[in-house]
């Protein structure tokens, strides 16, 4: 099969990312300096959020059995730029800090970004797993990325002897499904799925293995172990990537291998699915509860919400997409607030993560503090912000569907994730323990900021215009 | 030719165990070593003769390298060689060897019977291989080589330690 003129074009956005990545490091060759590796990388992100527009003409289009460019792709591609985009501007200020070369960052956070693109995008196992190990093997030098500090050493190795365990598990579970139909396209295995007579005993078992390996970069319970850990070791820049672009683009993938090939609905897989959501959402809201540690509570604040997400996705109405992609939207602009407040607040030495770290956050910089207190807000889903519109529409997906205990679940964990949330809060307006005022806020990390908190606020309060986008998205 | 097959794949999970549960990591790696070697045997016979010589090439032969480099990196003297001939007791070698020697035979034998490749399966070669890795999966080479790059980054970056100044100009002008 030849590629031709159009597959290039459909190609764009991911052959930009791959560019700026080889770019930036011809550039490092040249002169180390952090501030042009991050333009050259931010320049290469928008170049790349700007070709959509030129490849969307050219939808949907199948490139090679690899790889199908179709609206939904584009949707998500450009979500991912968007929030690498974010990470740039909050890591420059952050990595800033400490004296080390910060330039490899970029070119690590290119590479994954580009893996995040090739599964959003991906309709075959080969693309499914080269996207994924593009994605993990860039992370475990992101997170171990400040390599004299123990901790986010720990949390390297922690995520890379996991990570590649998990990758077994998956390509084990391809292998089986591969055995049991002959092929690694998602569209020839819904047909052969659809067809009764095919082999259970290979399927199931292949689809289970599959599920595990999704579950363990979506952190979801009961495969979560490592996220706190992960989360607290890893520098807060990078964590907020980690929970945002890694999930993301593994959770739209999910949705479209699920959703194309039907597996989800095979009886067995929907209760394990709900189990999993379930699990996800107690063990999540929980296990927050017992933190003192500012990432640990957001790392098991985000092992909830990927529960609540599951709730729209075993819904699959009409509803559960625009659902699904909606909160996934909502999760991104306000997880990436949160951790970047973390960052901004965070010195060279270590990051600013202790609940006594916020004690009197407001006496002493109030606007940081009310940004911060919005991020919370959303996380929890009080009205007025996205977080809010997000809930909403996950819960009337599974109502429409009629999932009522799995909407029940939802409602009650909610409840008890207010409360976490509502305790961060309260000691950011306690009394003043201590008078430092703590690290200067670089000028990309404040428009970082403001960009999220304006998106937090217009998407809560007008969020029709991206409802009506998601709705338009179609799987290729 | 079943029987071939199972018993190459008996040797694979019996090399695997083994490899496992050995405290010594130079005997893990004999143990393993032999483990692919009879998954390359189980490749040829299922008709797949260029991954099986991939599979010696790569898989063995990059281990076995590695395990040369282990044994050169720790090679420090009287007491290493001390530790390397008690690392080479039979007891340790004679096991990994059997099965080498098993799956030897069993190649041999299948060269020798005329019986390659089997009917059932129509020997994929080196030609097909190329063909579809160059041809319909070329995304996924590009892919791999992106791959690549990222880990490389990651390694150097972490592996790397800066040289204080002076004594980087005592080793640039010796």
């Amino acid at each position: 099969m030849n590629v031709t003129e159009q597959d290039f074009i459909a190609l764009l956005p991911l052959l930009i990312l791959a560019a700026t990545a080889i770019a930036v490091m011809l550039g490092v060759a040249v002169r180390r300096s952090h501030a042009l590796s991050a333009s050259i990388a931010f320049a290469g992100l928008v170049i790349s959020f700007g070709s959509i527009w030129i490849a969307a003409p050219e939808l949907p289009r199948q490139v090679t059995p690899l790889l199908i460019l179709d609206r939904y792709a584009l949707f998500y591609i450009a979500l991912l730029t968007v929030s690498s985009m974010v990470f740039i501007l909050l890591a420059h200020g952050y990595f800033e800090k400490s004296d080390d070369d910060h330039d490899e960052m970029y070119i690590l956070m290119l590479v994954a970004t580009l893996g995040g693109a090739v599964l959003v995008s991906s309709s075959h196992f080969a693309s499914l797993f080269l996207g994924l190990e593009l994605l993990s093997v860039a992370l475990y030098g992101m997170i171990a990325y400040p390599r004299r500090r123990p901790l986010p050493l720990e949390a390297g190795i922690k995520y890379l002897v996991l990570a590649a365990v998990s990758a077994a598990f998956l390509l084990f579970g391809m292998a089986l499904v591969y055995g049991a139909f002959g092929t690694m396209r998602f569209d020839e295995i819904a047909a052969q799925l659809s067809r009764p007579g095919f082999d259970r005993w290979l399927v199931l078992p292949g689809m289970a293995l599959i599920i595990t390996g999704f579950g363990f970069k979506l952190a979801l319970a009961p495969f979560h172990i490592w996220t706190p850990d992960v989360y607290e070791g890893a520098p807060a820049p990078v964590t907020a990537y980690v929970a945002t672009v890694s999930k993301g683009a593994m959770f739209a993938l999910l949705l479209r291998y699920f959703y194309k090939t039907g597996g989800h609905q095979q009886a067995p897989l929907f209760v394990v699915f709900s189990v999993i959501a379930i699990a996800s959402m107690f063990a999540g809201n929980i296990l927050a509860l017992l933190q003192d540690n500012v990432k640990r509570i957001l790392a098991y604040s985000s092992i909830a919400h990927l529960g609540y997400l599951l709730v729209a996705f075993q819904a699959s109405g009409d509803l559960a997409p625009m659902a699904v992609g909606f909160y996934l939207v909502s999760y991104f602009v306000t997880t990436l607030g949160a951790f970047g407040i973390v960052a901004v607040l965070s010195d060279g030495g270590r990051d600013a993560d202790l609940l006594d770290d916020y004690r009197g956050l407001f006496w002493r910089r109030p606007v940081v503090a009310a940004v911060f207190t919005a991020m919370l807000f959303s996380l929890a889903g009080i009205p007025v912000t996205v977080g809010f519109v997000g809930k909403f529409y996950l819960v009337a997906a599974g109502a429409s569907a009629g999932l009522w205990s799995l909407v029940v679940i939802l409602v009650v964990t909610s409840g008890i994730g207010l409360f976490y949330y509502l305790r961060i809060v309260v000691a950011i307006y306690s009394e003043a323990s201590q008078a430092k005022a703590g690290p200067v806020i670089g000028a990309p990390a404040v428009a970082a900021l403001i960009f999220l908190t304006a998106a937090l606020v217009y998407l809560g309060l007008f969020p029709q215009p991206l409802l009506a986008l998601i709705r338009g998205l179609t799987f290729g | 030719m079943t029987i071939v097959f199972y018993t190459a794949s008996a040797v694979a999970i019996i090399a695997t165990i083994l490899m496992l549960t050995r405290a010594n990591a130079v005997h893990a790696l004999l143990d393993l070593i032999v483990s692919l070697l009879a998954v390359a045997v189980i490749f040829f016979v299922l008709g797949a003769p260029f991954v099986a010589a991939l599979e010696v090439i790569i898989y063995a032969g990059a281990i076995m390298v590695l395990f040369v480099f282990v044994v050169m990196l720790l090679n420090l003297g009287e007491p290493a060689t001390r530790a390397e001939r008690a690392l080479l007791r039979p007891s340790m070698w004679i096991v990994p060897s059997v099965f080498a020697a098993i799956l030897l035979a069993e190649f041999i034998w299948l060269l020798v019977s005329g019986d390659v490749p089997p009917s059932a399966v129509a020997g994929i070669e080196a030609k097909e291989t190329g063909m579809a890795l160059f041809g319909q999966y070329l995304i996924g080479v590009e892919l791999a080589s992106m791959l690549l790059l990222g880990g490389l980054v990651a390694a150097y970056h972490l592996g790397w330690r800066k040289v204080p100044q002076t004594e980087a100009t005592h080793v640039s002008h010796p």
